[in-house]
């Protein structure tokens, strides 16, 4: 680390200013002047540009990269507005650390923070316990239902199913622990999406497409052969594709599903998550693997299908005043202006 | 908004221009009068029009049609034809509050007919156009006409005003109430919520869907079912900050959903469940959501169960096997997937099913007995795959491959072999050809080559695998290490394993110190050897201690499990070691009892009964010669069936057998390259 240390940041106005000090430049007047300035720094559209452009520049993540240093600060200040900002830069914080440490360059910076990320997951957990999730029994009666639970039966037992692994600490990131930590990160990246602006989003089903590695049908036929060669010389650095082990797979996948299928609101979104979705199923079916197929296959079938939609009311029966209610119709309208 | 006092004291001069074509009804007016001192919009009524239809004048009341129910019928009239924007102005006029209040009273007198909720019977005294119905649909209405100019938030104040206002007349329950009001009703629960999360009101949508699924509003089967479906949809996917259902009553064994997944998958289960009951109509997405909620929880043998209880005739046959197949898959059935999958790819069914085949002939490549069956499921894909998606005829290349490559294993002659070892080879480059990056692929062609003894090319395998994957797969790490130590490059392939040792977790590190220990033997350095396994042992102690749960107690066992051959042979060396024969034998056999090819306890017991005299030498030989056709490269299954053929004086043929031990021994791994997979 540097001699010069950044200040520390304890509150939102330090770390406005530490970052307008990073970024070269004082922020746009639009977070400057907001009433509630971190919350504008989530959405605001030209500092998450700038900031992940700085992101995905050459060069960036090393030990004494002053932007990871920034997250790394902000996140573990414990406001929680700030920390929800840090948040928001997870995907592409996680996308380019995969792509870059399989070629196994020295990324510090970016291990720091995820290292912090995850450390703040599993506190979150409490001493890494697993999340479990216990499977329904309809014998027994619900607020939704009504079962006839005879009188001196016990409840049917139920099974109990993990969601997530309980995790361990971790002080270093070790090759064979990247998956999971990297997992756990984007597990807590996926509890706050709904707080989440869209172009981060955009940007996970855009490394999503990358981790992947395959070539999504939507995309047009002809190109199923190889992805260009890396390191075509000068231009964007391309990004390869990375191992997707499970706990990898899985929180990619929620987060995928959610921009799909959830009320993102956005058609753009909804489009670039189909693609993520479908890269994502021809890479579980590299190697068959039955449970990434089964869920990714039944996120494209959802994405073509349809809502029922609500239906429209029906209008039966005449109106036996027509005449009168003709003669008001003008009153009623002109004494509204 | 709603009212507007101006509006009122406009009115009446513009009306009283218009009963004079109207034919008044006595008793219409006496009560227009009684109402009069009431509030603002019944001034309006002062000179109101008297419908000509008797049947508004047989209600008690008599209210004729007022201010409110023009507004309401016009604006329903707008709506109709589509014209939103005005209907909306015309709705904008109304005010509920006051309406309510006004005929409350009304409403609140009828008895609930009868216990059964049965629509069809309509109380006949009230008319189609209860101004209460009326005034409640233009409501809903207006609510409509703002979601579709997307002012959501408004539209969800309006929709909510309306179930507000019935929940307060209605205080036990709506019960029995006429059809036109249930209509309302239903459409306001069921587009309250939508609207919300337009919106993006999370929360409100949350509370709503619940009030609207919770409160017993009377909604009719297709209605419930579909506020279900999309309430589970917004549960799994929508990421909002959940909070349990607040229980009226705690009934005893009670499922109260803890999360948000477990709400959507008992919503999901219900609304199959009603289907089965014939209440509502067959919506694929529902299994959908299903499958991918079940899969992500990991749980494939609950999904099976419920693909399983789906009525014949929604699925073809084959499509179902297909997908249990996966579910018996994942849930580690694999013998049951298989049958699964046989049936679904029988030439009368479903033959050409592209993953089906592709998991058959994962399925085979597993196990050596079925690999001539997994080599022609392979072969199958590829022919399918040949023109149009060679991402598939990667995968089936390499299937092939490993179908194969284990098929040499198994196959008794020499020639069969090599032929079939090229095979392999030349379907693995050919499916790397396709798709360089898969690193699988790669891996298998590293062990591959490094089975047949190329080992400059299992080397570059083993490099690139390591490259793929950035060192995270300890796998990669081994393999470059014992390719390394079978080219006798010890100090190298210990720099390898170091760097692996650097790059992996404590856990982790357990087979790779293995390694490191044999490399350290071999190398001749014992006291480092022993360092090494002592690091080993402290592993597996702090492994030991700090497994707690029970599903680390089953791993622990099946791991058990498969060693007990490996045990037993060492059991059996322990007799040897002591000289107790008949022990050591026994214990031998076991061994191979239990994994029927188990090369040690045969060359074990191939070398002990060649000590024992000239009667048991075709013995020996004959086990030894089983040990060979299984693992080719074992050299002391060569040493051993030397000395056998040079006690039966057969001496060229223990030249041959030696000199093929000694060509082994020089490029042999410190660990079997069969330990990797």
């Amino acid at each position: 680390m540097p001699n010069d240390a950044p200040p520390p940041i304890h509150s939102a106005k330090d770390a406005l200013d530490a970052l307008a000090g990073i970024l070269g430049g004082a922020l746009p007047g639009s977070v400057a002047a907001a009433d509630d300035p971190v919350a504008a720094l989530l959405s605001d559209p030209d500092v998450a540009s700038a900031v992940t452009g700085r992101l995905r520049g050459s060069g960036s993540g090393a030990g004494n990269d002053s932007l990871c240093r920034w997250l790394y600060d902000a996140f573990r200040s414990n406001v929680p507005e700030l920390q929800l900002a840090v948040l928001r830069f997870v995907p592409t914080l996680a996308g380019v650390y995969l792509c870059r440490a399989v070629s196994r360059k020295p990324l510090a910076g970016f291990e720091a923070v995820l290292l912090a990320l995850y450390a703040h997951a599993a506190a979150q957990r409490g001493a890494g316990e697993a999340e479990t999730v216990s499977l329904p029994n309809l014998a027994n009666p619900s607020p939704y239902h009504d079962a006839k639970v005879p009188p001196k039966a016990k409840p049917a037992e139920l099974d109990v199913a993990v969601l997530t692994p309980p995790l361990e600490p971790h002080g270093t990131v070790r090759a064979t622990r990247r998956a999971r930590i990297v997992g756990a990160v984007l597990q807590l990246y996926h509890g706050k999406l709904a707080h989440m602006p869209l172009s981060s989003k955009m940007d996970f089903c855009e490394f999503c497409v990358a981790w992947a590695g395959t070539h999504s049908k939507l995309d047009g036929a002809d190109k199923q052969r190889l992805p260009p060669a890396p390191d075509a010389g000068g231009g964007a650095e391309k990004w390869r594709r990375v191992p997707l082990p499970w706990e990898l797979f899985q929180p990619a996948l929620q987060i995928v599903a959610h921009c799909l299928l959830g009320p993102t609101g956005s058609d753009e979104l909804k489009a670039q998550a189909a693609r993520a979705a479908e890269c994502l199923y021809w890479r579980a079916t590299e190697t068959v693997d039955a449970r990434a197929v089964l869920a990714t296959r039944s996120l494209v079938r959802l994405s073509q299908m349809v809502e029922e939609p609500i239906p429209e009311p029906s209008f039966s029966g005449a109106i036996e005043n027509m005449a009168e209610l003709e003669a008001m119709r003008a009153n009623i309208l002109n004494s509204k202006n | 908004m709603a009212s507007d006092p101006d509006d009122g004291g406009e009115m009446p001069p513009a009306e009283a221009t218009s009963p004079a074509e109207a034919v008044s009804d006595p008793s219409a007016e006496a009560e227009a009068e009684v109402t009069a001192p009431e509030d603002e919009p019944v001034k309006a009524s002062g000179g109101s029009v008297v419908p000509a239809a008797g049947a508004e004048s047989s209600h008690p009341e008599g209210l004729s049609l007022n201010y409110e129910e023009a507004r309401a019928l016009l604006g329903r009239l707008e709506f109709q034809k589509g014209n939103v924007e005005v209907a909306l102005r015309v709705f904008d006029g109304i005010d509920l509050q006051a309406a309510i209040q006004q005929f409350q009273p009304s409403l609140s007198d009828k008895t609930p007919s009868k216990k059964g909720r049965t629509k069809s019977e309509l109380p006949s005294s009230v008319s189609q156009n209860n101004p209460a119905s009326l005034v409640l649909e233009a409501i809903y209405l207006k609510s409509l006409s703002l979601q579709k100019l997307g002012k959501s938030t408004e539209a969800a104040n309006q929709c909510k005003s309306v179930l507000d206002s019935v929940e307060s007349i209605f205080q036990n329950g709506t019960p029995d109430i006429e059809q036109k009001l249930q209509e309302t009703v239903n459409k306001s629960v069921e587009l309250l919520p939508e609207a919300w999360k337009h919106a993006g009101s999370y929360q409100e949508a949350l509370a709503s869907y619940r009030r609207a699924l919770l409160s017993p509003w009377n909604l009719d089967d297709e209605c419930r079912t579909r506020i279900q479906k999309r309430y589970a949809s917004f549960l799994l996917y929508s990421n909002i900050d959940w909070s349990p259902p607040s229980m009226a009553q705690q009934v005893e064994g009670c499922f109260v959903p803890k999360n948000n997944v477990e709400e959507a998958l008992l919503l999901l289960m219900i609304v199959l469940r009603n289907w089965y009951q014939g209440k509502t109509h067959w919506d694929p997405s529902v299994m959908e959501h299903l499958t991918y909620a079940l899969s992500l929880c990991g749980e494939p043998l609950v999904l099976a169960k419920q693909l399983e209880e789906v009525l014949p005739g929604i699925y073809p046959r084959t499509e179902r096997w297909a997908t249990l197949a996966l579910c018996y898959y994942v849930a580690g059935q694999k013998d049951i997937a298989l049958n699964f999958l046989r049936k679904s790819l029988n030439k009368l069914e479903n033959p050409n099913d592209i993953l089906a085949l592709l998991l058959a002939a994962k399925i085979c490549s597993k196990d050596h007995h079925i690999s001539s069956e997994g080599v022609e499921y392979a072969r199958r894909v590829i022919a399918l795959a040949e023109s149009s998606d060679s991402h598939l005829k990667s995968v089936g290349l390499h299937f092939l491959g490993t179908c194969l490559g284990n098929k040499s294993k198994v196959v008794s002659s020499d020639y069969q072999r090599s032929l079939l070892q090229t095979e392999t080879l030349k379907s693995l480059t050919e499916s790397i050809s396709l798709n360089r990056y898969n690193a699988d692929l790669i891996f298998d062609m590293g062990v591959e080559y490094a089975e047949q003894r190329n080992m400059n090319a299992a080397l570059r395998c083993a490099k690139e695998f390591i490259e793929a994957t950035g060192g995270s797969v300890s796998k990669g790490w081994r393999l470059l290490a014992l390719v390394l130590s079978a080219q006798q490059r010890f100090l190298e392939a210990e720099v390898a394993t170091d760097a692996a040792l650097d790059e992996t977790a404590k856990l982790d590190q357990g087979s790779l110190l293995r390694v490191k220990a044999k490399l350290k033997v071999a190398q001749s350095s014992p006291m480092e050897a022993v360092e090494a396994y002592r690091a080993l042992l402290a592993l597996v102690q702090a492994q030991k201690n700090s497994s707690a749960s029970c599903k680390n107690a089953i791993e622990k066992a099946k791991a058990l499990k498969s060693y007990s051959a490996a045990t037993l042979h060492a059991e059996g060396y322990m007799h040897q070691a002591r000289d107790q024969t008949k022990d050591a034998l026994a214990a031998y056999v076991n061994a191979f009892s239990t994994e029927l090819e188990h090369v040690p306890s045969k060359v074990a017991i191939g070398a002990m009964l060649s000590k024992q005299g000239p009667r048991f030498l075709p013995a020996a030989r004959c086990f030894l010669s089983d040990a060979l056709r299984v693992e080719p490269t074992n050299r002391m299954a060569w040493l051993y069936l030397g000395k056998v053929h040079r006690s039966d004086g057969r001496i060229s043929d223990a030249a041959d057998c030696f000199q093929a031990a000694v060509m082994l021994e020089e490029s042999d791994p410190v660990e079997s390259f069969s330990s990797l997979s």
